[in-house]
Order: C-alpha cells, then sequence, then structure tokens
C-alpha cells in the first residue's frame, strides 16, 4: 500500500496545483464537448456531411461521388427494407440523425402530421417542373397538405403491383383479371410475394369487386380503397387468401428468387414492381433465356400503385443544410440521373426523360404509361393493422 | 487480495452482463406484452388483451404446435445422426479427432442467412437436387420445394454442428474401458451400447437435444426462406409482429409465452431425469 492510498479521494495535490479531481473534470468537460459538439454546431455553418435514411436500390456509388465531388460534402446513406422500418427509426430521435429519408405511399403524408418532415419549397428544386403531368401537384396529392397547400416531397420512382406472366404458360385475357391469380386452372403454378399488406389489398379488390360494393358508397364517405376494407370485406379477404393458400408454390421474400421462379418454369405468374420483369427482357433479349414474359400493369378490377419521394426531414432548419437537400434532390431529379437510376434500378422514373431514351427503353420503363398511375389506388396505411395482421396470421394458419 | 476480488469479478461481470443484455430486455418485453399497439403506435394502455388474443384466436396456437412438432422431428433427427458421427469420431478419429469436430463448425464460418439462402438454391426449382433430377429427364422433387420438408431439411443442416459438438465432448469424457468391460463380462455391442454408453452420455445428449429444440421453436430463417406457403412457424409469426404489420406488443406476448414454454420444456425435461445418472459431474463429489 502506497502513502497516496491513504489520502483521500482527490487530495494528491501535485506542485502545480493540478490534481485527480481537475484531471478527471477536466476530461469529463472535454469528453461532454466532444459529444455535444454535433448538437451546438452553428445552424449557419456549412454541412460536411448530408445524411439520407434511404432505399439501397437507389444508392448508386457513381451518383453519390457526382454530388460529394461537386458540394464537397460525404454523403451518409443508412439502408431500410419497409416504410414502417424507416418510421420507426425517425419517431425515435431520427430526425436528428437523418436529413433526408425516403418513403412512398401514405407515409409521406403520416411523416408530415407527425412533424417527422418538413415542407419544402418546389422553386428551390427547379427540376421538379420535369415531372410528367400525373405527377403535378394538382393531380398528385399525397405530398401536399390538404389543409394549408404546402408540399413536403419530391416524388422520385414510380410503379405499380402488377402481374408478369409467363406467355406461354397464361393466356393474355387470363391475366387481365385479378381472378387469375386465384385461378385452380394454375394450382402449383403461382407465387405471390411475401408482403402482407399488398396481398390483402389486391384480395381486397377482387373482393370488394365480387361484393359489388367498390363502386358503392362507402362509410367514410370517400371512393374505394383497398386499403380501408370493411369487416365483411376483411372476412372475404381472408377466405379467398385461404383458397389461395393451396394454389401457390410460394411467397417469394425477394426479386431473385421470383425472377428463378419465373425462368425456370416453375410459376407462370406473380404479381411484383416489374423489377423481375425487366430482368427477364434484359436476358431474353441477350439470348440468355427462351421463355417469353409480359407484365400486366393494371386488372381489369384496379390495381395497386406506388411513388417513391424523397423528403427532408424536420431536424434541418432553414440555412446551408436545407440547401444542400434542395441541391440533392434537384440533381436526383434531373434527367441524366434519373435514366442512370431507371438502368441500373429498374424503376420508372417520374421526370420525363422520354427526350434522351431509345424507343426499347420508353416501353421497357412505362414512359408512355404514366397516365395510368391515376387508376391505380396507391399504396396506403391499413385502416386497422390489428385487423390485417389477424386476417394474415389466420390466413398462414389455415 | 486477490482471492477475494476473483469470484467477484468471475460472477459478478457475467451477472451485469446478464442482467444488461437478458434480464432488461426480458422485462421491457414483458412491459411492452401488457401495452397495446394501434396503427404503428404504441399505447401504454394495461391490458392482457394480447394474451387473450394469443389464448383464443386459434392461429398462434397452431403456429406454435408446428413449430413444436417441427422442433421435436428436427431435434431427434438431430441427435439420431449426431450420435453415430460423434461415436465413430470418438471410437475411429485418431490423431484426427479435433480435425474431424472441427469440420463440423465449418458452415459457422458464413452467416445463418448465407446458409439458408444457399440451401435455397439447393433445394429450389433451379436447385442443384432439381437440377440434374431434370436433366435426367425425371420430375423435380415437389416435396423438397418451399414445403415443410424443405424446412426441416434446412433446419438439420443449421443445427446439426452443434448436436455432433456437444454430444462428442460427452463422449471425450466418458472412459470407454466401460464398454469393454461390459463385453468381457458377456454384454453384447447393443447391449453395452443401451446400458452403459446411451446412460452414461444422456445429459450430453439432452443439452445437444435442447440446443438444437430451443432455437428451432423460434426459427424464423429456415421457414421463410424455404417453408413455402404453409410453413409459417411461431418464430416467424413472431418476426411479423416487429417487422412490416408493427403490432408489437403483441409480439412481445408471443416473445414471453414462448419464453416461458422454453423455460418449462427445459424444467420437465431435467426433473423426468435423474441427473447422477446421467454422467453429469456439476454436482461436485460432496
Amino acid at each position: 500500500m502506497t502513502t497516496n492510498d491513504s489520502l483521500p479521494l482527490g487530495s494528491a495535490a501535485s506542485p502545480a496545483g493540478f490534481d485527480r479531481r481537475k484531471a478527471l473534470k477536466t476530461i469529463a468537460a472535454g469528453a461532454a464537448a466532444a459529444v455535444a459538439m454535433p448538437y451546438v454546431r452553428p445552424a449557419s455553418a456549412a454541412p460536411t456531411t448530408l445524411r439520407a435514411l434511404m432505399w439501397e436500390v437507389y444508392a448508386i456509388p457513381e451518383v453519390i461521388k457526382a454530388f460529394e465531388d461537386k458540394h464537397n460534402v460525404k454523403f451518409s446513406p443508412t439502408f431500410f427494407d419497409g416504410n414502417s422500418e424507416a418510421y420507426n427509426k425517425l419517431r425515435v430521435g431520427g430526425t436528428r440523425d437523418f436529413d433526408l429519408v425516403q418513403a412512398d405511399g401514405f407515409w409521406p403524408g403520416l411523416y408530415y402530421r407527425e412533424k417527422l418532415i418538413r415542407a419544402i419549397d418546389y422553386a428551390k428544386i427547379p427540376n421538379t417542373a420535369k415531372v410528367f403531368p400525373v405527377f403535378k401537384p394538382d393531380r398528385f396529392k399525397l405530398l401536399t397538405d390538404e389543409a394549408t397547400g404546402t408540399h413536403f416531397g419530391v416524388t422520385w420512382c414510380w410503379g405499380s403491383y402488377g402481374t408478369t406472366y409467363n406467355t406461354a404458360m397464361m393466356p393474355k385475357d387470363k391475366v387481365q383479371s385479378i381472378e387469375c391469380l386465384f385461378d385452380p386452372a394454375f394450382s402449383g403454378r403461382l407465387a405471390t410475394s411475401a408482403r402482407f399488406e399488398e396481398n390483402i389489398a389486391l384480395a381486397g379488390i377482387l373482393v370488394a369487386t365480387r361484393m359489388g360494393t367498390k363502386d358503392k358508397p362507402r362509410p367514410d364517405g370517400k371512393p374505394f380503397n383497398p386499403y380501408v376494407l370493411t369487416d365483411e370485406e376483411l372476412a372475404g379477404v381472408e377466405k379467398l387468401l385461404i383458397e389461395q393458400k393451396k394454389l401457390l408454390l410460394t411467397r417469394y421474400n425477394d426479386n431473385n428468387t421470383l425472377q428463378q421462379l419465373l425462368e425456370s418454369g416453375a410459376i407462370a405468374a406473380a404479381p411484383e414492381f416489374a423489377q423481375s420483369y425487366r430482368v427477364l427482357l434484359a436476358k431474353k433479349a441477350k439470348g440468355e433465356i427462351d421463355a417469353d414474359f409480359a407484365h400486366q400493369l393494371i386488372p381489369k378490377e384496379g390495381g395497386l400503385g406506388w411513388v417513391d419521394t424523397w423528403l427532408v426531414t424536420s431536424g434541418v432548419a432553414d440555412g446551408p443544410t436545407l440547401t444542400l437537400c434542395e441541391q440533392f434532390m434537384d440533381m436526383m431529379l434531373s434527367p441524366d440521373i434519373m435514366k442512370q437510376q431507371a438502368l441500373i434500378g429498374g424503376a420508372s422514373t417520374t421526370i420525363d426523360i422520354r427526350s434522351i431514351a431509345t424507343p426499347e427503353e420508353q416501353k421497357l420503363y412505362l414512359m408512355d404509361r404514366t397516365e395510368e398511375l391515376s387508376d391505380m389506388y396507391m399504396f396506403d396505411q391499413p385502416s386497422s393493422t390489428e385487423k390485417w395482421e389477424r386476417v394474415w396470421s389466420r390466413m398462414q394458419a389455415a | 487480495m486477490r482471492s477475494r476480488l476473483a469470484p467477484w469479478l468471475t460472477l459478478g461481470v457475467p451477472t451485469v452482463f446478464l442482467i444488461a443484455l437478458f434480464v432488461l430486455p426480458l422485462l421491457s418485453m414483458l412491459v411492452l406484452s401488457v401495452w397495446r399497439t394501434e396503427n404503428y403506435h404504441i399505447v401504454q394502455d394495461w391490458n392482457l388483451r394480447n394474451y387473450w388474443v394469443l389464448a383464443t384466436d386459434g392461429a398462434y396456437a397452431t403456429f406454435l404446435l408446428r413449430s413444436i412438432a417441427m422442433a421435436t422431428a428436427v431435434s431427434v433427427i438431430c441427435t439420431a445422426i449426431a450420435w453415430p458421427v460423434a461415436y465413430g469420431i470418438t471410437l475411429y478419429g485418431g490423431r484426427y479427432k479435433l480435425l474431424l469436430t472441427l469440420g463440423f463448425a465449418v458452415p459457422f464460418l458464413t452467416g445463418e442467412v448465407l446458409r439458408v439462402i444457399a440451401l435455397q438454391g439447393l433445394l429450389g426449382p433451379v436447385g442443384l437436387v432439381n437440377g440434374v433430377l431434370m436433366s435426367l429427364g425425371a420430375a423435380p422433387l415437389r416435396a423438397i420445394m418451399y414445403t415443410n420438408v424443405a424446412s426441416a431439411i434446412g433446419l438439420v443442416y443449421l443445427y446439426l454442428p452443434i448436436v455432433v459438438t456437444v454430444i462428442y465432448l460427452s463422449l471425450l469424457n466418458f472412459d470407454q474401458r466401460l464398454l469393454d468391460a461390459a463385453k468381457i463380462f458377456g454384454a453384447s455391442p447393443a447391449r453395452a451400447f443401451f446400458e452403459i454408453a446411451w446412460p452414461l452420455n444422456l445429459f450430453g445428449t439432452l443439452i445437444g437435444f435442447a440446443l438444437c429444440f430451443i432455437p428451432c421453436l423460434s426459427a424464423t430463417l429456415a421457414p421463410r426462406f424455404l417453408g413455402g406457403p404453409n410453413g409459417t412457424l411461431y418464430g416467424m409469426a413472431m418476426a411479423q409482429q416487429f417487422g412490416e404489420s408493427g403490432t408489437w406488443a403483441l409480439g412481445a406476448a408471443m416473445g414471453v409465452v414462448l419464453f416461458v414454454l422454453s423455460i418449462a420444456a427445459v424444467f420437465v425435461a431435467f426433473r423426468t431425469v435423474d441427473l447422477r445418472r446421467t454422467g453429469f459431474t456439476g454436482f461436485g463429489r460432496s
């Protein structure tokens, strides 16, 4: 035991008057300052990093590098799989951790109502003027606050939940109806995605059509929305999905699996976002596969559609970071980048890039079919996730 | 000084670790299970509704029964395969015993997701098995494409190395001379095995069985990627609650039920087995 051990804590004063307590205080103050530094940085200071919560498929390294080089900032993406995951991240403090966030369907509106994202000015993002007419704010209402008319997001890529099918195995007249996905004639040769919302919503359109409730006045006084189903319709959906289960080979979890299922002839048709369809067409063009595939964008009963968007989180104050966000969104919406995005990411763009696309690309990326989006039901929040979960679980257990 | 500190350090650190990373999360799950969720929002409304749903809606009981059946089948298969393998290594492994045992750990060098996806490629419609069959002009084996059989194959593949290792470690401490003695006194090899080797390694076998059974009860990946439309197991349904459906409170209640059942299963197993007669040496010599 040394002499110092017998002294009270902090009494080991050095000749220079710098004792242990002071040293601890200094270290603690330093640590606190270091931890707090990112939060006490003056709002007017130029940002060095732009942080985005986004889908991985849209993070194209060449595009990100070009942005970083031009603005001398680091782009820091964090990826998520589903909207609910991003929503949870934002709700537990993510508005401080991210500057930009992506979402589709009803989620931007929900984020705005819950003050997770902020208003943006389209005048600061000139490329927003280049969107197809169907995505202009006067027609596409999901990014505008109904009460104030404030805009809170920009459109990015779009698609449907249409049906990709092998033309030799599924007649064209059959695939024009959602009924083909429930037809016993194709037993064992069908697949659907593992996403519970879209399975229920698509079945909901068919059930409401069969019940004749789709075009009748709805309990909420609004037009039919497959994400807002009555209890009777939900019971019908449950019955229909249980019947369908016997016909399915599987519920695919990823595009690669779906592509293999279609390519091998194991299945005749499956609803999807057209990404596998585009890969299969590219393979066909290269002579790698013999089978012919087609994609039914909207069934006659009605189909589901989605528009991915870019949003700015409420953690971004007016100033340089907001300007940087606007510059990022403007660059991402520029026709050249959008074309790159379409070719690499396999998604249709909301910006009109027909002038720089080949006729084949225009056909493949549905550039002349954007108007059909207005006939689709947008991805939305289930009226009761609890009720929908029960329907899905009962179907899985049946 | 060292002798007084040693127990605190060696037991205290793991205790803190267990409390922070096991007990506290478990308590938070218990609390969450008696709240409720409403359209992606947690409502702190104390009630037992989630447990009522689990008890009255047959779907969740079906998932649980399917999982128990699957976990039992997979654990029995793993044990049945692991015993001769581990016994063979012990008897005939010679100086390669350790190498052979480590060989079973090789799959663990890759992630579980990768292993399941690799298996999906093997068993799927364009996988190796069906690819060979189809190239030979035979029909593809639909029984291994997105079925519970495929899930079981995947789970056996995932957990067999653990069971082999545990039984091998048990056999390593088993005195083989006891078998020789039995044979000298006239016991047949089968009788010597069932009356000496098996009971004296029962504890190790039970540990191996439990280390396979419990994770199989909550398996998510194998049924999701291999199981097909009828392959939803309890763990997969539970993961769904924390994923896209956002019904976290119900998922937490499912987790609590699974935890209680797992503990009960282990408790019952060890109550029905006399540990002193199974090669268990944990009671000490006193």
